[in-house]
């Protein structure tokens, strides 16, 4: 691994998120440049960096089962671009569900943005859990004992130019059992209900555009 | 309410299956999404804090956000770009989640979460050519997940750009009829 040529791109919006700091993990043993996607203007400049390194490490959050719009948007330009030329291609994607098959079609996406447009797919990680650091460690990690070790030989396949293997995150992440399952639904319910009371929402209520129109509806009757 | 939401960049598939429901006695509305300005969701937070339910960035997907809330059936028509849809598309989708409840519940054995409205059906049509096998099962794959977290009822087709009229007529009596 040429460490001058190493390009990391971080995808979340959220630069001091979850998916910044594996990134930075990664970056203090790999060296490289760190590349927040810009969220707004030419991703071009992007492009180019691509075209130039020799590994691309992608890390972001999972949007709805997969990388958010604008990580999309910069891979269609890459594929308009072309110009690759076996550039290794790892990923790292991270969402708040427990699961690894609610955020997996983040990394399916990248291996199949590799095949077709002449880069080398090297493998990725699904982390779990992930909105729950928000940014802090892995070692504050609720699955720290076997997400650590597994995430930092994630880690030394990429400083070796390997592939890194599923099994490597899915074998640290089994599924949680049904008790944890409803404590956990609790748990989280219980925080989201309480950020809405604490701005005075009740989260029964109908969305506000529902009840938007259902207000205009009656201001426009009378 | 038949709201189509479709990415006419690289092909006019939206007009074409509007015009292909034309027969239905519920209301079609359509918008292209390449046509609007949507700016990516921005992880504020917002519409599940301060504004709940409330998306806070000004911009067309405002005029989207009322009308999902609403429709019957979403139907999201997409190139399969990677597997996935494309980004104009990805960006109502991020952006719907100001549609969402918040709240967590369990569903055969999996945490998952809802819409803020029960009964919305979700429809993804997918179109391309020569797709192979891993793009085909990469699309299916992620609604079948979207279905999963958003608690609701729908379909995924896969279109050649070729457009069978057959196939195209059996998308259209599929969504009309739910
Ligand atoms: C628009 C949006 C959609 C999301 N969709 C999902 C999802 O489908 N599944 C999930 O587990 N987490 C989802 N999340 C939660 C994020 O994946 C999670 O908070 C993640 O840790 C954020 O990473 P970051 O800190 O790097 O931004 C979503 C968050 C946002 C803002």
């Amino acid at each position: 691994m040429n460490k001058s040529n190493i390009m990391l791109i971080c995808a979340s919006p959220r630069h001091k998120g979850t998916s910044a700091m594996l990134l930075e993990r990664v970056q203090v043993v790999t060296g490289g440049k760190i590349f927040f996607l810009p969220q707004r203007g030419s991703l071009d400049e992007l492009v180019l960096a691509m075209q130039k390194a020799g590994t691309i490490i992608i890390s972001g959050p999972c949007y709805i089962n997969t990388y958010p719009a604008r990580l999309i948007e910069l891979l269609e330009l890459a594929s308009i671009k072309g110009n690759f030329s076996g550039q290794k291609l790892y990923g790292i994607i991270n969402g708040g569900m427990p699961y690894i098959h609610t955020h997996q079609h983040g990394l399916i996406c990248l291996k199949l943005f590799a095949e077709q447009n002449h880069l080398s797919w090297q493998g990725g990680f699904v982390l779990g859990i992930g909105a729950m650091l928000d940014g802090k460690p892995l070692e504050k990690h609720m699955n720290r004992k076997r997400i650590v070790p597994a995430f930092d030989k994630f880690i030394r396949n990429i400083v070796e130019g390997v592939q890194s293997p599923n099994s490597l995150y899915e074998e640290a992440q089994p599924p949680p059992g049904k008790l944890t399952t409803r404590i956990f639904t609790k748990f989280l319910t219980f925080l989201v209900v309480n950020n809405l009371k604490k701005y005075g929402h009740d989260p029964e209520a109908p969305n506000y555009y529902l009840r938007k129109q259902e207000e205009d509806k009656i201001n426009g009757s009378h | 309410m038949i709201l189509i939401i479709s990415d006419d960049n690289r092909g006019n598939w939206g007009p074409t299956l509007e015009e292909a429901m034309h027969l239905s006695e519920t209301e079609i509305v359509r918008f292209s999404a390449d046509a609007l300005q949507i700016k990516p969701c921005a992880a504020c937070n917002s519409c599940s804090g301060k504004t709940f339910g409330r998306c806070i960035i000004q911009d067309d997907m405002q005029l989207l956000l009322p009308k999902i809330a609403v429709c019957r059936s979403l139907v999201l028509v997409s190139p399969v770009v990677f597997g996935s849809v494309s980004h104009h598309i990805k960006k109502v989708m991020d952006r719907m989640a100001a549609l969402g409840d918040p709240r967590y519940r369990v569903k055969d054995g999996e945490i998952v979460k809802g819409m803020s409205r029960v009964g919305m059906n979700y429809y993804m049509v997918g179109i391309g050519d020569n797709l192979n096998e891993a793009e085909c099962s990469a699309f299916l794959h992620l609604h079948q997940e979207n279905r999963k977290i958003m608690s609701v009822k729908g379909q995924t087709f896969i279109l050649d750009s070729r457009l069978n009229r057959v196939s195209l007529n059996n998308i259209v009596q599929e969504i009309i009829h739910e």
